[in-house]
Parts: structure tokens; C-alpha cells; sequence
């Protein structure tokens, strides 16, 4: 009886590091060609870390990598012209980054919250808030991100980055922010 | 001389006739107008103003006597309501010949010569006569024609106690807008309004206060952001935005059970919730993609597309027969604003000035829309009569001046800014009349919205 319970620990054991292993693999396949430098090294880092030590390291690894993912996709603001919602350049390659590491990590769910400065007012505000937000969320998607990962809000102009009353504040208070969904 | 009032213009418009034709004439006009009643159009051009004298309260046994503690503080009240009219000009007690204290509040010893004499229109007389109960009191108020001695408004309030005096100065100062302008509404009306308080001015919830500032009174407690309140025509109902942490929804306050429902949205975009004169719900909801204006019926379901564009479309304003809607939409590229008629289906934009033209609210009768432009100066609020197309500033600064709302009456304009520091609501006309601040505490105030609460 004891054989018998240690194998069939031993074979749940194998099945568990299989799949687990197999979901960070996957998730690795379906990268995009555009990835952009940290999110290309990924997967080669996961696997040797996988080989060598077990769940314990892997799932170690794997947490600081989705971490570092978190903080990528969050940390980078994009930001608009007064009265618009038009993605400029360099806010389509903060997208297009953010995009990859959405793809990579199927389990990220992102709000993007879609704000203003404080020049117009506050209904206005809510609307062209909310198509600011859905000019990302609408990017995203066309770059092959799950709608299913995405949710958006607009807060109008009711939560300013800047609590200044000039341009330099307002050009900081006219973005989209991207929050983890817990 | 009261005579050369305009505001005695068919009196004038008599008298002007006999002075033409007759020398003495000046002598006819006086008693024809002392036979006219005492009216202003608080509608039309040339709003002209009433000077009104408070005599003092007498204690009605004895007008000797001192009156009781109650009566100073209801005189207080009627000054503080009075200088909310534009077209009321208070006389100061120690302005007059003879001093303001009376020995008799009815009838023919009420003095009225010192009050002609000091070129008062009206004169307000106090009386009050203990009641049968300890405490309480019989208070009659009137309102004389000082240059006549006519009796234009005459009230008695039985049982008063002291926490009843406010509401006991809104009604009788009601009735005496009423019986000078037509409409009273404006001292019986509830301002709706959001009310930036809380941990670190994070949360905004709904708030309730009189039209001169008394019963505020918080009406929402939500974590996160309450505005755009709307009253239902009876009064019953608040309808607001709520922005929580990842979601937007319709707030429903009932006032019958002080509970608060939440309702959510496809789209999770949900802005400017205004109850239409059906009391159904008109909304900016963006479930196809952007904000576009649905009806909600009873049961806030939707029921009818009212405004469909490629655009923003927001805040919608109805006028009272519901022909008529207002809105902001930004079809052209800038926001403007446009109105719907409902008998036609037509959209047409009414605004070709300035860029940034929103926050529209049609007045009760359809024929005027207020908006807040955004100017190099800031926001101000302007008032475009439809029929014309001719357009109004009414409000000058400083800062923003933004979210006009049409009093009941159509005449008061409700709207907040931030002149202080802080946004706060105020008082103007539809002629643009020196802005009058509605006292509503700490924190920011915004989105006025007023209502007619039954029983205030």
C-alpha cells in the first residue's frame, strides 16, 4: 500500500510541474514578433530556471517576470492634445509594448482609465474621457489583445496627476492610465 | 416718488395719456396709482427695483411690550431671504424719520407716512400672540402698499416654535414673491447638488439645500464620486452619475426610504442622468461605442435612441412640455450646443459662437437655453433666447462659471464657480443680476439641480 501511495504521489507530482510548466510555454508561443526587448527574453530565461531547480524556482521566477510585466504595463502613460482622443505616435508604441505583455501573459487583466485636464467641463469632460479610453482599448485590441483582458473607465478631469493650473500640469492630466485588475 | 416708477407701466402709460391731455394731470395719476395693483415683471427688459421696509415685530397684546426672542430671529430670516430678490431694495430701519418701530401692525394705526416719507413701496408689519400651547406662537405677517396703506399680503402661521421659524420665513416670503411676480416657487425649491468631501477630498456624494442656503443635508454616503444629480418631478427621486473604482453607475436616491440603488451599464460610461417631464430617465450611455443619449424607462431599461451620433453626445436638458430637448455634441469637432425637437425629429445647432460651448439647460417654457462658453477668461455663462437666436453673458468671473440650471420659476439661474478658490454655487437671473452665493458648508459644490420637494 505505501508503494502505491508514493507512486501515485510521484506520477500527481509529474502531472503538476507538466502542466504548469506547459501553461508558461504556452504563453511564450504566443508572443508576438513585435515584442520588445525585455518581453523577448522571457521565455529563454524561464526555461533553463525551469530545467534546473523545480517548481519552487520556476514559480519564483515565473511571479517576478509577471511582476516586472505589471509594472511595464502600468508604468507607461500616454497623453493627448486638449478636446482629443487621437493616439499620437509615441503613445502607439507605448501601446504596441503593452500589447506584447498582455499577449504574453494571458492572465493580466488591465483597466485603462481615460482622464482630463481641468479646462473643460465636467460632463464634457466624462465623455471625451471615456473615447480617450477606448482609443487604447480599441489599439489593444487591433494589436491581438483579448478584449476579455481589457476594461476601461473615464474619471473626466476628476483625478489630475498634477494639481497645477498651468500647461505643464494640464499636458500631465490629458492620459490614459492602465491599472492591474486584482 | 413712486410715480416715476417704470415698473408702473400701465399705470404710467395711463397717467402719461392725462398728462397729456390735461394739465393737472399729475394729481389723476397719483390716484390711479394708487388704485393699481402693485406688480414686476421680473421677465421683462428694464427690471426695475421695490424698496421694502421691515417695521419692527410688535408682541400682539400689547405693542408695548418686548416680542418674544422668536420674532428677532424671524426678522432675520425675512432679510436674509429679501436680499436674495434683485428686484427687492431693502430700506434700513435707521433710515427712517421716526424709526421703524410702529404702534400697531394692521389696520388703519399702522403709520405709513414715515415710510412714504423714507420713499418706501412696501412695508412688512409683525405680529405675535402667544398660543395656547407654552411656547408656540401665532405670527401674522402683511404686506402694505406703503403709499396707500393697501394690504397686499396678509398670512397668519399658528403653533410656531422656534426650529419652525425658516421654513415659516420661505413660506411667507413665497407668497409675497407670488403675489408680486407671479411665481413663488423659488423659497420653496431644494437644490440637488454634489459635494466634494472626504478623505482627501476623494469623494464626492449628493447633498440637498434650500434655495437661500438652509436644510443642507447630506443625502448619499458612496465611496467614490456622486454627480450630476436630477430631481423626478415630484420630488421624490435623485437620479446621479457614480464614478467608483472601475465602474461607472446610475444612482437612484428615494426619498421615501433614504436608500440608495446602483445600477449598472454595458459600456460602463454613464453621464448627466436627467428625468424628463414624464419622469423617465434621458442618459449618455456609450454601449455602441461612444456616448449617445438613450430614454430609460420606469424600470431604467433602455427604451429609445433620442440622440445617435459617431460623436459625444451629452447632457441632455428638456423643456417642461417635453418637446424640446437640449444637448452638447461634438458632430462639428468642438462641443456646441444643439436642440432636438421632438414634433419635427430635426437636430439643429444653436451655438455658432466660441468653440466650447456645454453644460446646456433649456428653461422650463422652451423658449431659452443657458450653457457655460469657455472664454479666454474662463467659463461664463451665457443665455440665448432660441426664437432670435440673440445671446446673453450673464455671469463675468472670475475663474469658471459653469453648470446653469433654470429655476421652477425661470427666472433664478442656478450655476457654480470657482471666483472664490473653490467651486461653490450661486445664484443669477436670466438678466444677469449680481451673483448671490448659496451657503453650502466645507468643500466643493457643483452640479445644482433643483427640485420641488413636497411639503417645503
Amino acid at each position: 500500500m505505501n508503494a502505491m501511495k508514493w507512486l501515485r504521489l510521484a506520477v500527481f507530482l509529474t502531472l503538476c510541474m507538466t502542466v504548469a510548466f506547459g501553461c508558461a510555454k504556452k504563453q511564450v508561443e504566443t508572443a508576438p514578433m513585435e515584442q520588445p526587448a525585455a518581453a523577448q527574453q522571457a521565455p529563454a530565461a524561464e526555461q533553463p530556471a525551469a530545467a534546473q531547480s523545480g517548481s519552487d524556482l520556476a514559480s519564483s521566477e515565473l511571479t517576478q517576470k509577471l511582476n516586472q510585466a505589471k509594472a511595464e504595463i502600468t508604468g507607461g502613460r500616454i497623453f493627448f492634445d486638449f478636446d482629443k482622443f487621437d493616439l499620437k505616435p509615441e503613445a502607439r508604441d507605448v501601446l504596441k509594448a503593452k500589447a506584447a505583455l498582455l499577449k504574453q501573459f494571458g492572465d493580466i487583466r488591465v483597466l485603462i482609465e481615460g482622464h482630463c485636464d481641468e479646462r473643460g467641463t465636467q460632463e464634457y469632460n466624462l465623455a471625451l474621457g471615456e473615447r480617450r479610453a477606448r482609443a487604447s482599448y480599441e489599439f489593444l485590441v487591433l494589436l491581438g489583445v483579448p478584449a476579455s483582458q481589457l476594461e476601461m473607465v473615464s474619471y473626466g478631469e476628476e483625478y489630475p496627476l498634477d494639481p497645477g493650473h498651468d500647461e505643464a500640469a494640464w499636458a500631465k492630466n490629458r492620459r490614459d492610465e492602465f491599472k492591474i485588475i486584482k | 416718488m413712486t410715480h416715476t416708477r417704470p415698473l408702473f407701466r400701465l399705470v404710467l402709460a395711463a397717467a402719461l395719456c392725462v398728462a397729456l391731455a390735461v394739465p393737472a394731470g399729475l394729481t389723476l395719476a397719483t390716484r390711479a396709482e394708487a388704485a393699481a395693483p402693485l406688480t414686476i415683471d421680473i421677465y421683462g427688459p428694464g427690471q426695475s427695483k421695490l424698496k421694502v421696509a421691515l417695521a419692527q415685530p410688535l408682541y400682539g397684546p400689547d405693542a408695548n411690550a418686548t416680542a418674544p426672542v422668536e420674532a428677532v430671529d424671524l426678522q432675520k430670516h425675512l432679510v436674509h431671504n429679501l436680499d436674495y430678490l434683485p428686484f427687492i431694495e431693502r430700506i434700513a430701519g435707521g433710515t427712517i424719520l421716526g424709526g421703524d418701530r410702529l404702534d400697531a401692525f394692521s389696520g388703519p394705526d399702522v403709520d405709513f407716512r414715515r415710510f412714504q416719507l423714507a420713499d418706501a413701496d412696501l412695508l412688512v408689519t409683525t405680529g405675535w400672540f402667544p398660543a395656547k400651547e407654552a411656547g408656540s406662537w401665532t405670527v401674522e405677517l402683511r404686506v402694505f402698499q406703503a403709499f396707500t396703506g393697501k394690504l397686499l399680503v396678509g398670512k397668519a402661521y399658528y403653533d410656531i416654535t422656534g426650529p419652525q421659524i425658516p421654513r415659516l420665513a420661505d413660506k411667507f416670503c413665497a407668497a409675497f414673491m407670488e403675489k408680486l411676480t407671479g411665481h413663488g416657487e423659488f423659497f420653496l425649491a431644494t437644490l440637488a447638488f454634489s459635494k466634494r468631501l472626504g478623505p482627501r477630498d476623494k469623494e464626492r456624494n449628493i447633498w440637498t439645500v434650500g434655495a437661500t442656503g438652509r436644510d443642507l443635508t447630506q443625502v448619499t454616503d458612496l465611496k467614490g464620486l456622486s454627480m450630476s444629480p436630477s430631481w423626478s418631478n415630484d420630488g421624490r427621486y435623485i437620479i446621479f452619475t457614480h464614478l467608483g473604482a472601475r465602474y461607472h453607475s446610475l444612482g437612484v436616491w428615494d426619498r421615501a426610504t433614504r436608500q440608495t440603488h446602483q445600477i449598472k451599464f454595458p459600456g460602463n460610461t454613464i453621464i448627466g442622468p436627467t428625468f424628463t417631464p414624464e419622469n423617465k430617465v434621458a442618459v449618455s450611455l456609450a454601449s455602441r461605442g461612444n456616448p449617445d443619449i438613450y430614454l430609460l424607462n420606469h424600470i431604467f431599461r433602455k427604451e429609445q435612441v433620442l440622440v445617435q451620433n459617431w460623436a459625444i453626445d451629452v447632457s441632455p436638458s428638456f423643456s417642461h412640455d417635453g418637446t424640446r430637448m437640449a444637448f452638447t455634441s461634438s458632430r462639428l469637432g468642438n462641443p456646441h450646443i444643439f436642440l432636438k425637437d421632438f414634433t419635427t425629429g430635426e437636430e439643429k445647432r444653436v451655438t455658432f459662437n466660441g468653440n466650447y460651448n456645454t453644460d446646456p439647460d433649456l428653461s422650463p417654457d422652451g423658449t431659452l437655453v443657458a450653457f457655460a462658453r469657455r472664454t479666454s477668461e474662463g467659463h461664463r455663462i451665457f443665455v440665448m433666447d432660441l426664437k432670435s437666436g440673440r445671446e446673453r453673458q450673464v455671469t463675468f468671473g472670475p475663474g469658471n462659471d459653469e453648470q446653469p440650471a433654470f429655476a421652477p420659476d425661470g427666472y433664478f439661474l442656478a450655476f457654480t464657480s470657482n471666483r472664490s478658490g473653490k467651486y461653490e454655487l450661486y445664484l443669477t437671473t436670466r438678466h444677469g443680476d449680481t451673483p448671490k452665493e448659496v451657503p453650502t458648508g466645507p468643500g466643493e459644490a457643483n452640479f445644482p439641480a433643483w427640485g420641488m420637494v413636497p411639503g417645503q
